[in-house]
C-alpha cells in the first residue's frame, strides 16, 4: 500500500494549507481534518464559515463553487497530497448558534 | 417529472419545512440523502437505458455498487482536462458531475450514519446545489462518447 504524501509528510501539508491564505473573498473563517471516508480512502474536509452575505441562498452556489475552486487548484489534494476533498460550508450566524467545534 | 428531478424537489421541500424557524435535524438529513439518490438513480437510469431489453432496465440499475461507482467518479473527478480545448467543455461538465457524485456520496453517508454530525441549512442548500449542478452538466453531455463511457464504468468494468 503506497501512504499518501498527506499522512508521509504532515508538516509539509499543514505548510501548504497555512499557505493558503489570505483566503477567498466570502471565507469568514476555514479549517480542515485530515481523516479517511465512508470508504477507506484518505480525505481532506474542508469546514468553511462563510459571511452571511456570501452564505446568501441565491448566490452560495456560485460562492462555493469559487472557493472549491480556489483552494483544490492552489492545494490540489488528490495530486500533490492523495487526498480526496470534502468541503462543508456554514454560515456565521447558524455557526455563531451551533458552535461546531470542527468549524472553529 | 422523473424520480431525479422528484428527489431533487423533495430534498428542497425537506430543506425548507421549518422556516423562518430552525431545521429539525432529521429533514436536513433526509434532504442530503434524497439529492444523493437524484444523481445516483439519474445515473443508473441512464445506463439501464442502454439495456436493449426495457422489462429488465430495472433490474440493470439495481446492479450498480455505490463504491464501485465512487472509485470510478474519483478517478474521472481527478483526470486532468484535454489538450484540446474542443473537448474540455464535455470534459468539465463530466469532471463536475463525477465530483458531484462522490462529494455528494460522503455527505449522505454522514447524513445517513453518523448521529454526532450537525447540519446547517447552508450545507444542505450547497448540497442540493451540487445536485442540481451535476443533473443540469448531465443534461448536456448525456449523449458524448466519453459521457456513456463514464456510465460503464460505474458498474466497475476494466478499464
Amino acid at each position: 500500500m503506497i501512504l499518501p504524501r498527506a499522512v508521509a509528510q504532515p508538516a509539509e501539508l499543514v505548510e501548504h494549507l497555512n499557505a493558503l491564505a489570505p483566503f477567498p473573498s466570502g471565507v469568514a473563517n476555514l479549517r480542515y481534518t485530515v481523516d479517511n471516508d465512508w470508504s477507506g480512502d484518505p480525505a481532506i474536509f474542508f469546514w468553511i464559515t462563510l459571511s452571511d452575505d456570501a452564505a446568501r441562498r441565491a448566490v452560495l452556489s456560485q460562492n462555493s463553487r469559487r472557493i472549491m475552486d480556489v483552494i483544490t487548484q492552489r492545494l490540489d489534494p488528490v495530486g500533490q497530497w492523495g487526498l480526496i476533498p470534502y468541503f462543508n460550508f456554514r454560515s456565521q450566524s447558524e455557526q455563531a448558534k451551533l458552535r461546531d467545534e470542527v468549524f472553529g | 417529472m422523473a424520480y431525479h428531478d422528484d428527489l431533487i424537489q423533495h430534498a428542497i421541500f425537506l430543506s425548507e419545512l421549518d422556516l423562518p424557524d430552525e431545521p429539525k435535524q432529521v429533514r436536513l438529513r433526509r434532504a442530503v440523502s434524497a439529492a444523493y439518490y437524484g444523481v445516483f438513480h439519474l445515473l443508473t437510469t441512464e445506463a439501464a437505458q442502454n439495456w436493449k431489453h426495457s422489462s429488465q432496465r430495472d433490474r440493470f440499475a439495481r446492479l450498480f455498487d455505490h463504491g464501485r461507482m465512487k472509485t470510478c467518479s474519483s478517478k474521472v473527478a481527478s483526470c486532468p482536462l484535454p489538450d484540446d480545448s474542443a473537448q474540455v467543455p464535455v470534459a468539465s461538465d463530466l469532471r463536475l458531475v463525477a465530483d458531484s457524485f462522490v462529494k455528494l456520496q460522503q455527505a449522505r453517508h454522514t447524513a445517513d450514519y453518523d448521529n454526532s454530525k450537525v447540519w446547517s441549512r447552508t450545507q444542505v442548500y450547497e448540497m442540493i446545489a451540487l445536485a442540481e449542478d451535476a443533473i443540469a452538466a448531465w443534461s448536456r453531455i448525456r449523449e458524448s462518447e466519453s459521457a456513456q463511457d463514464y456510465l460503464l464504468d460505474l458498474m466497475g468494468t476494466r478499464q
